[in-house]
């Protein structure tokens, strides 16, 4: 308040020197700001005991999953490199070593194997369990084999994942496919293969109670031909396969879906 | 008052010294300031007598100073070369300024060029984020366009409540008459009015209109009705003498645009178009600026301040979000943001409407309000110069003493008078009652029998009307008493003989004698009279008797009235048997040796409810100001009567008698009445009239002019005085204009009184006023509640930016939200505050100080700003944080991700329980919490209403219930948000959603509060009054 005060003009602020000096007013306000403080952090108080730590109460303003990317560019999901430089590859590959970081399989030895092909409901269970996810499902994109992701081969792999909402248990098959407005272009390679997204990563319980989730992903490799180097190529990738994840929402651009450009030099 | 003094003396140092620079400084200046110079000598000019000889010189020295022959007029040649030189013979016009810069006028008015700069920022934004290819750049669109619409839509109103107000010249043009009859060349033609010149010869009759100011020449039986000029109201006879020094009062002048009642006349015309005496009060009148009222002052410090806090708050934060490293755009659009919450932007509208109620309110009482913002001047007035015809007083003679056996008796003035309560036993009451019937020439028109008889129509002159209704009243049916004392002879009254006379036979059939019956001034019948008459009995006239009768003439006169004297003769039978030959030429009859009866002394009464209305005025501190054109005498009877001037006050001339000194001893201090002369107005200094104006609290101006009138109310103006002056005449015209709140009066009034007044009394009634000012009194205090109401959500629609820029939180509201408060839900109520009723007997209290009691003073603004306005952001805070809490974003891990959040490409934002958001998906909660802080504003302004009710009182005692208004308002307001909510829920543009049903009740803590709180403040303010509580929360 002392910065609305300042703001005020000729006259508030004359008003506000004569309060200042007469001590009474300062003290007033001192206990009427005290007590608005007090009566505030009182009431978020008492708003937070009604919120359970595990579970939000509402969750309707995310029914469905978002899609994302990552590497993340910078500049709007846009992949500008040199495959011959690493430099201007590099990082993206850092970004997707550091993502992948915690797939790593020493940081999964509490994760158990799950029965595939089915959702993991894990209700009744206090301690909620989170499903190992193979680094080695990428592929070519797990960055075992090739340290720079395929980048410096031309053959480009971008990680999509769905975002993690409490609850949500897709049906169906549910798989990633991208496509590219360009024809022939460049070719799309998943993995696992078909883009498949393994039912049994959900639901999900939240981050207090399953402290050790890891979503699970789909590696995109862009095989893009010699001949279309240095042009841009956008790629459309969507959620395909589950009636209940939508992805052709009219504002929604990332509702089960997502679009980015590579441009690939020589 | 010596600072007041001094200010008056340097405007005139300032003057000089203007002068000096004139001869100093470069050729333009120079004409700059002799142009400045002309102005105002010409304004000074005006307001002095009208200065004219014409009436003092011969028809042959007329003929010659105009080159014009009384004969054959002027040739046409030399008329059109006169015409050529004085232009057409009519009033110009003013200046008016056209519509569309008063219609641009009113759209950079107000909050509106703030407005404005916040519709071209939204553009600018607009355009650099088009530019950019920015995902969203509609919105600021949008909010450009909506800004624009606002100040388009408030300029429109606001142009059409003044395009309502009448133009002051267009009455005055009407009054042109169409043709006239002039002689030129010899011949008599028909020529358009306006196409009179000075010199040419005129022929008016009974039904005309003047054409110009015409000197007359030669009259039958002319008579003018002054009405329009003068505001007398009865018909002046107009002869070819000159009878008075002033132009304005002699006969043998005929003035522009007043009406020739009856006869015929030819005259010359003296002067034409401005130059008429009309004229030149037309131009005076349209050359007297207008003042600004009170309340027009009030919004303008109002809007200063509002705008003040915007402004400086906005640069503020927009050097602060600069220098917290966000981007210009970013900091515009904050800005713009600020601008939003500050400006109150419906609440202009809103007065506006308040103040057309109470105009509405004040119509139904008989004031006609035609100048909104002069419903409110009326209640801040502090000096009210009023007229006494008609307005003070009932505007018809009425009897109101009688003297007869010795002894003054009173008369019923009242305006329903059906009897008269003085003693009627004695038997010369009979003998004078008789006089009084049958000498007086009135009549009622016929056809009236079953009217009141102070309200027929009578024929005849203004006393003889007063006679006739005084004895209908008490005798019953006059007309059959004369028809049963046949009239055998009569003289009518004329100024020589000063009496009336009339010879009767009587109804009783036993007495052949004829009664001859005499009225006139008193001195003159009781030169007549050898006789006088007590208890019945003729006594002989001695000089005790003779003294008693100069007593009691000396008394009623000294009461203002016109005083009768009635005498009688029985002719003796013997002499004047029946068949006698009355010849009134001859006068073969006595007119003297008579029996004088008794005297009848008239007075224009006063109104009966003015002295109670005159009270009213002095407790609610208005001094009253009598201006009028009457006797100094007749003016301090009626103020008495009325109690302008008090019963216990004295007069320098009062106290002078008492002391039985002489008047330039007394000490003028000691005096608290004065009746000042308009003759001694004329020679007084401005700090002469100051003196008296400051030094008396019960003033009387008599026999003044138009142009004193004026001089009064600017004297009044300078004591800083508001000033309501009531008139009806045209030469009231320019003072009316002059006033703070010029009143005219509906009945008597003439149409330029009316047009140049701001306020019309359809009654005529002074009494009218009193309501007016209690009124106008009610409707400041409401506008303070209104405008305190309003300001105090600027503050919970301002937070919310303040916090979002230092905290970087996501967004609680938008400013399409603010302006849905603004403009929506917040309108009705504010306009329900106009309907609250007083909270203690507002007539009871001084006037405001114009200086001191601002309509919105600093304990208004830090009240509802610094308080209640931060209750409200808190309560509303609660709110947002609930709704994002609940949705998974704990207050904890909004702080600080503005950033982050607004990020169109990160779509995986993470939340308190690992959920992943997309841009989108936070939008869309980031305008639930806009729709829950919108909703929570709504709920907290309930209370700011009912709270609003009052500023002293205890809602308890003014009742919650009593303004039924403000249901409607709390209705309404609760209604279109509901609408906005869940009606409007889907419409991207405007960015509400459907809201859980339990947020709308997470403000009400907070809204019991604001109340509980207030009731409190009020208990204390009520309990220690004085203390330091009641002048720091007593807005």
């Amino acid at each position: 308040m002392k910065l609305l005060n300042e703001g005020s003009p000729a006259k508030l602020v004359k008003a506000v020197f004569v309060f200042l000096f007469s001590g009474l007013i300062l003290l007033f306000y001192l206990v009427f700001y005290g007590f608005l403080a007090a009566l505030f952090t009182f009431t978020m108080w008492v708003m937070l005991q009604t919120l359970s730590s595990d579970i939000p109460k509402y969750r309707d303003r995310i029914s469905s999953p978002g899609l994302m990317i990552s590497p993340k560019p910078d500049t709007a999901l846009e992949f500008y490199f040199n495959k011959s430089d690493a430099q201007s590859y590099a990082e993206y590959v850092s970004t997707l070593r550091k993502f992948l970081e915690s797939y790593d399989d020493s940081k999964q030895s509490q994760n158990i194997n799950c029965t595939p092909g089915r959702i993991f409901d894990q209700n009744d269970v206090a301690v909620k369990k989170a499903c190992r996810f193979n680094l080695s499902e990428l592929g070519q994109c797990s960055g075992k084999e090739d340290k720079t992701f395929g980048y410096s081969k031309g053959t480009p792999c971008v990680l999509v994942k769905m975002n993690r909402i409490i609850g949500l248990k897709p049906e169906g098959e549910p798989r990633i496919h991208c496509t590219s407005k360009e024809e022939g272009m460049v070719e799309i390679n998943y993995f696992p293969p078909e883009g498949l997204i393994d039912l049994m990563y959900f639901p999900y319980y939240g981050k207090s109670l399953h402290a050790h989730y890891l979503q699970p992903l789909v590696a995109v490799q862009l095989a893009i031909n010699s001949n279309s180097t240095k042009e841009e190529i956008a790629i459309e990738c969507k959620i395909l396969g589950s009636p209940n994840l939508k992805n052709e929402d009219d504002r929604d651009k990332f509702l089960g879906r997502i679009a980015f450009k590579v441009q690939m030099t020589e | 008052l010596l600072q007041k003094k001094s200010d008056v003396y340097s405007v005139e140092i300032c003057g000089t010294k203007d002068l000096e620079k004139t001869d100093i400084g470069d050729e333009e200046e120079k004409y700059k300031d002799l142009k400045g110079n002309k102005k105002k000598k010409k304004a000074e000019d005006l307001k002095k007598e009208v200065e004219l000889d014409d009436h003092k010189l011969s028809a042959s020295e007329l003929e010659e100073k105009y080159g014009t022959s009384i004969n054959k007029g002027l040739s046409s040649a030399r008329a059109a070369e006169i015409l050529a030189r004085d232009g057409p013979n009519a009033l110009t016009p003013p200046k008016s300024t056209p519509e569309i810069v008063k219609f641009l006028k009113q759209m950079v008015g107000g909050f509106s060029i703030l407005l404005w700069i916040g519709a071209v920022f939204s553009w600018i934004s607009f355009g650099i984020q088009l530019a950019q290819g920015a995902e969203s750049p509609f919105d600021n669109l949008y909010l450009g366009v909506v800004l624009a619409l606002v100040v388009i839509l408030t300029g429109i109103f606001a142009y059409y409540q003044e395009a309502k107000s009448t133009n002051i010249m267009a009455s005055f043009s009407k009054m042109i008459p169409q043709q006239a009859l002039v002689i030129r060349d010899a011949e008599k033609k028909e020529l358009p009015a306006d196409q009179l010149v000075v010199g040419d010869i005129v022929e008016i009759k009974g039904g005309d209109r003047i054409p110009a100011d015409i000197r007359l020449i030669f009259t039958q039986g002319c008579k003018v009705d002054n009405s329009s000029l003068t505001g007398e109201s009865e018909p002046q006879s107009r002869s070819c003498d000159f009878t008075h020094e002033n132009p304005l009062e002699t006969r043998n002048i005929a003035f522009y645009s007043t009406t020739c009642v009856e006869g015929t006349a030819t005259g010359i015309v003296i002067n034409t178009g401005d130059r008429t005496v009309i004229g030149r009060i037309a131009s005076l009148t349209s050359g007297v600026g207008n003042e600004k009222t009170p309340i027009a002052i009030e919004i303008e410090h109002f809007v200063y301040l509002v705008a003040g806090v915007a402004i400086s708050i906005g640069v503020l934060f927009f050097i602060i979000s600069v220098s917290m490293r966000y981007k210009i755009l970013d900091s515009i659009i904050f800005l713009i943001g600020i601008i939003v919450a500050n400006v109150p932007e419906g609440l202009l509208a809103t007065v506006t409407v308040a103040l057309s109620l109470t105009a509405k309110r004040m119509a139904k009482k008989n004031c006609l309000v035609k100048n909104l913002e002069a419903v409110e001047t009326l209640g801040s007035t502090s000096i009210i110069c009023s007229d006494k015809t008609g307005t003070l007083t009932q505007n018809r003679m009425t009897v109101a003493h009688l003297w007869f056996d010795n002894q003054i008796y009173s008369a019923d003035t009242s305006e329903d008078q059906t009897t008269q309560p003085f003693d009627q036993s004695s038997p010369s009451w009979t003998a004078l009652s008789k006089i009084v019937t049958l000498c007086n020439r009135a009549e009622f028109r016929p056809g009236q029998e079953n009217l009141p008889i102070m309200k027929r129509v009578v024929v005849g002159d203004a006393s003889e009307t007063a006679l006739l209704k005084f004895a209908e009243v008490i005798l019953g049916d006059v007309m059959s008493i004369r028809a049963r004392n046949r009239k055998v002879a009569e003289i009518p009254f004329n100024s020589t003989n000063k009496f009336q006379l009339s010879i009767h036979e009587t109804d009783d059939p036993n007495d052949k004698r004829f009664l001859l019956v005499m009225k006139g001034a008193p001195e003159r019948i009781l030169e007549r009279c050898s006789t006088i008459m007590i208890n019945g009995k003729e006594e002989p006239l001695d000089s005790e008797k003779a003294e008693a009768f100069q007593t009691a003439y000396m008394e009623l006169g000294g009461l203002g009235e016109r005083v009768l004297g009635f005498c009688h003769l029985y002719l003796p039978e013997d002499e004047f048997p029946d068949t006698y030959p009355f010849d009134t030429d001859s006068m073969n009859f006595p007119t003297s040796n008579l029996c004088f009866v008794g005297l009848l002394s008239m007075i224009d009464p006063p109104r009966s409810t003015v002295p109670d209305a005159v009270s009213k005025c002095r407790s609610a501190g208005i001094k009253v100001i009598m201006v009028t054109g009457d006797h100094p005498i007749t003016a301090k009877a009626i103020a008495k009567s009325v109690g302008i001037i008090s019963a216990t006050s004295e007069t320098v001339e009062d106290i002078a008698k008492r002391l039985n000194i002489p008047v330039e001893q007394v000490n003028r201090r000691e005096a608290t009445a004065a009746v000042v002369n308009g003759m001694e107005l004329k020679d007084m200094s401005l700090q002469q009239l100051d003196e008296i104006l400051c030094n008396h609290s019960e003033i009387v101006f008599a026999r003044t002019s138009p142009q004193q009138k004026l001089i009064i109310v600017e004297g009044c103006q300078r004591q800083g005085a508001v000033v309501a002056v009531t008139g009806d005449g045209v030469n009231d015209s320019p003072a009316l204009k002059k006033a703070d709140i010029g009143i005219a009066m509906g009945i008597a009034g003439s149409d330029a009184a009316k047009n140049a007044a701001d306020m019309v009394l359809l009654d005529d009634n002074f009494a009218s006023i009193v309501t007016g000012v209690e009124e106008g009194r009610l409707i400041f205090d409401n506008l303070k509640k209104t405008i305190a109401y309003t300001l105090t959500k600027n503050i919970a629609e301002l937070c919310p930016f303040l916090i979002y820029i230092i905290a970087s939180i996501p967004m609680p509201i938008g400013t399409i939200t603010i302006l849905f408060i603004d403009l929506g839900t917040d309108i009705i109520p504010s306009v329900a505050l106009a309907y609250e009723k007083a909270e203690s007997d507002i007539m009871n209290r001084r006037p405001r100080n114009k200086r001191k009691d601002r309509l919105v003073n600093e304990q208004l603004a830090v009240y509802s700003y610094l308080q209640i306005g931060i209750m409200q952001s808190v309560g509303a805070f609660i709110t947002y944080f609930t709704v994002y809490a609940e949705q998974g974003f704990l207050p904890s891990t909004l702080l600080g991700v503005r950033v982050d959040w607004e990020n169109n490409a990160i779509n995986d934002f993470e939340d308190s329980y690992g959920q992943e958001w997309t841009k989108h998906q936070r939008m869309y909660l980031q305008w639930t919490g806009y729709t829950a802080f919108f909703v929570s504003i709504t709920i907290q302004q309930v209370a700011d209403l009912i709270i609003r009710k009052t500023r002293r009182n205890s809602i308890f005692q003014q009742g919650l219930f009593r303004n039924k208004v403000i249901w409607v308002g709390i209705f309404s307001q609760i209604g279109i948000a509901l609408i906005l909510t869940y009606g409007l829920g889907h419409v991207t543009a405007l960015n509400f959603m459907p809201l859980r049903f339990q947020y709308w009740f997470v403000a009400v803590p907070f809204a019991i509060l604001i109340w509980v709180y207030d009731e409190i403040r009020k208990l204390l303010i009520r309990r220690y009054p004085g203390s330091w509580w009641d002048k720091n929360m007593y807005y």
